[in-house]
């Protein structure tokens, strides 16, 4: 066993799209009649290689539509790669788009406990923490009503709560932390940092490069896809800023 | 601690959703699936004060309707002793069951987009949990075909209980077939529209209203290629004993229900992640 918790290895992630303006049937039948399009490759990560373990935190820098997201994808096993290896050993608390995913029609506890069911824990685990999690997200009172009541920070604050009330292995953070008032931001950062201290593996992909310098262990940074620079936070960012 | 399933060790080296894999997951995240089952049910019948109940009625309505409008045309034309209303009846929930399964399922995976782009679980357990309301959809019209047969006074044959089968089937074909058209539906948004045109001449082409002794032959020969009309004669048969169902029927459905499924999964694998990319 390694002590890993993600090992990526020479991870590709490329696909074609064939006509790429087509997006009806309609199109696609005008488009080979007229011999219009062709197969287009997106290469959307290239040549990534990394590892993080237990209590390490990786920043993800780059400029937008450089791959971040991508790569997160790949990373969380929603993509599988063209070519490579992505390995992660454990349970995943995926902070991405916080609120999307939410059903609207079901209330907040439904959410809590369809939503925890849906990231691995059992449903008895989440009927337990309904509670909890509502406290923290500051919504008791609205827990019995549908969400397509609640604001949008009102659902991020849900989602991110669901996410987090318990400790996972790897947390992956996708600009969330813009999200909510500065209060909700102050609050939320200061769970994250507390499942970094316990351990927790952590990627955080965030243009505030404050924020990255402040907590990352690691940083890579991506430019096309490709994996321009990984190692010392303070070298990578400086790096970047350069260029 | 973290529960098994979705949250447990990920290598991408290997395979998620090869055919063994995707049944042995349906199995593992049964609870999943029944909390999705549960979930789609409230969130059907909470706000309607019917509940429930409004599956019963729903099929008895439609097929009243089509009483009242076909009862003079066909009724002399069906073979002795079958009553009109049963015959119908049997006819509408068989279609529904296939029809509304297939658009709510596939329509399903594209609204849940949300889930599938930052949560890894496999999309096939939502038309699982989809198809699973559907049949008991079914099911509680075959209760109403039971009420009916007793106030119509039909036949209702010992052999009925092989409607749970012919229901499993059904489901198996839906799945297939749902799992086939999901990737196109959301990559084409004229596909729907397109399939739905395609749906309503496959439901003309079964003889939910008329008997089929009085079709010309050459759309006769369609109406026997199309499996749902060998679902609706088995089911037919076995519930109330009106027409025929010969062992190649049974075999026909068994045939194509099982095959339209592991092709279903089959697609649906080889797609997905292209869907994904462009969701």
């Amino acid at each position: 066993m390694s002590k890993y918790i993600v090992e990526a290895n020479d991870v590709n992630f490329s696909y074609t799209i064939r006509n790429s303006t087509a997006n009806s049937l309609k199109q696609v039948f005008i488009n080979s009649a007229k011999g219009i399009g062709s197969d287009v490759e997106i290469l959307a990560t290239s040549g990534v290689t990394l590892e993080l373990s237990r209590g390490e935190v990786l920043g993800v820098i780059g400029k937008n539509g450089a791959g971040k997201s991508t790569l997160l994808k790949l990373l969380a096993g929603i993509l599988p790669p063209s070519s490579g290896v992505v390995k992660v050993r454990g349970s995943i608390a995926p902070l991405i788009e916080l609120g999307a995913g939410l059903n609207p029609e079901l209330t907040g506890a439904e959410n809590i406990v369809l939503f925890g069911v849906l990231l691995g824990n059992s449903r008895k685990v989440m009927q337990e923490n309904i509670e909890l999690i509502a406290e923290w997200a500051g919504l008791t009172e609205f827990i019995d009503l549908p969400i397509r009541n609640y604001s949008t920070g009102m659902q991020s604050r849900l989602g991110f709560s669901i996410a987090t009330f318990q400790k996972s292995d790897l947390l992956i953070i996708d600009e969330v932390l813009s999200v909510g008032d500065s209060e909700f931001q102050a609050k939320s950062l200061n769970r994250i940092d507390g499942l970094i201290s316990s351990g927790e593996a952590t990627i955080l992909v965030s243009h505030d490069l404050g924020l990255i310098r402040e907590r990352a262990s690691k940083v890579l940074w991506l430019d096309k896809g490709k994996q321009i620079m990984l190692g010392q936070p303070e070298e990578v960012i400086d790096a970047y800023k350069a260029h | 601690m973290q529960g098994k399933g979705v949250g447990a060790t990920y290598d991408s080296s290997k395979s998620e959703l090869n055919l063994l894999r995707s049944i042995a997951s349906f199995l593992e995240n049964r609870e999943l699936i029944l909390l999705l089952v549960e979930t789609e049910l409230k969130s059907r019948y909470n706000r309607s004060i019917l509940g429930l109940l409004w599956s019963l009625i729903n099929p008895i309505l439609t097929s009243l309707v089509l009483w009242v409008v076909f009862v003079t045309a066909f009724k002399s034309q069906l073979g002795n002793g079958t009553n009109f209303a049963p015959y119908l009846l049997a006819g509408v929930i068989t279609v529904n069951f296939f029809n509304q399964g297939l658009m709510q399922s596939t329509e399903l995976i594209s609204s849940s987009s949300g889930i599938f782009l930052k949560i890894r679980v496999n999309p096939q357990l939502f038309v699982v949990a989809n198809l699973l309301v559907n049949a008991i959809n079914f099911y509680i019209g075959v209760c109403a075909l039971g009420f009916i047969s007793l106030i119509t006074h039909a036949d209702i044959r010992f052999t009925f209980p092989a409607v749970f089968v012919v229901g499993f089937l059904l489901l198996l074909m839906t799945m297939g077939s749902s799992l086939m058209l999901a990737n196109v539906f959301i990559r084409f948004r004229d596909s729907r529209f397109i399939t739905v045109i395609l749906l309503q001449l496959l439901i003309y082409l079964t003889p939910v209203f008329y008997p089929k002794e009085i079709l010309p032959s050459r759309v006769s020969t369609l109406v026997s290629i199309n499996p749902l009309t060998s679902f609706l004669d088995v089911f037919r048969y076995v519930f109330s004993g009106t027409g025929t169902a010969t062992a190649f029927d049974w075999a026909y459905i068994l045939f194509f229900s099982i095959s339209v499924f592991v092709i279903g999964l089959k697609v649906f694998r080889r797609n997905w992640y292209r869907s994904l990319v462009m969701m």
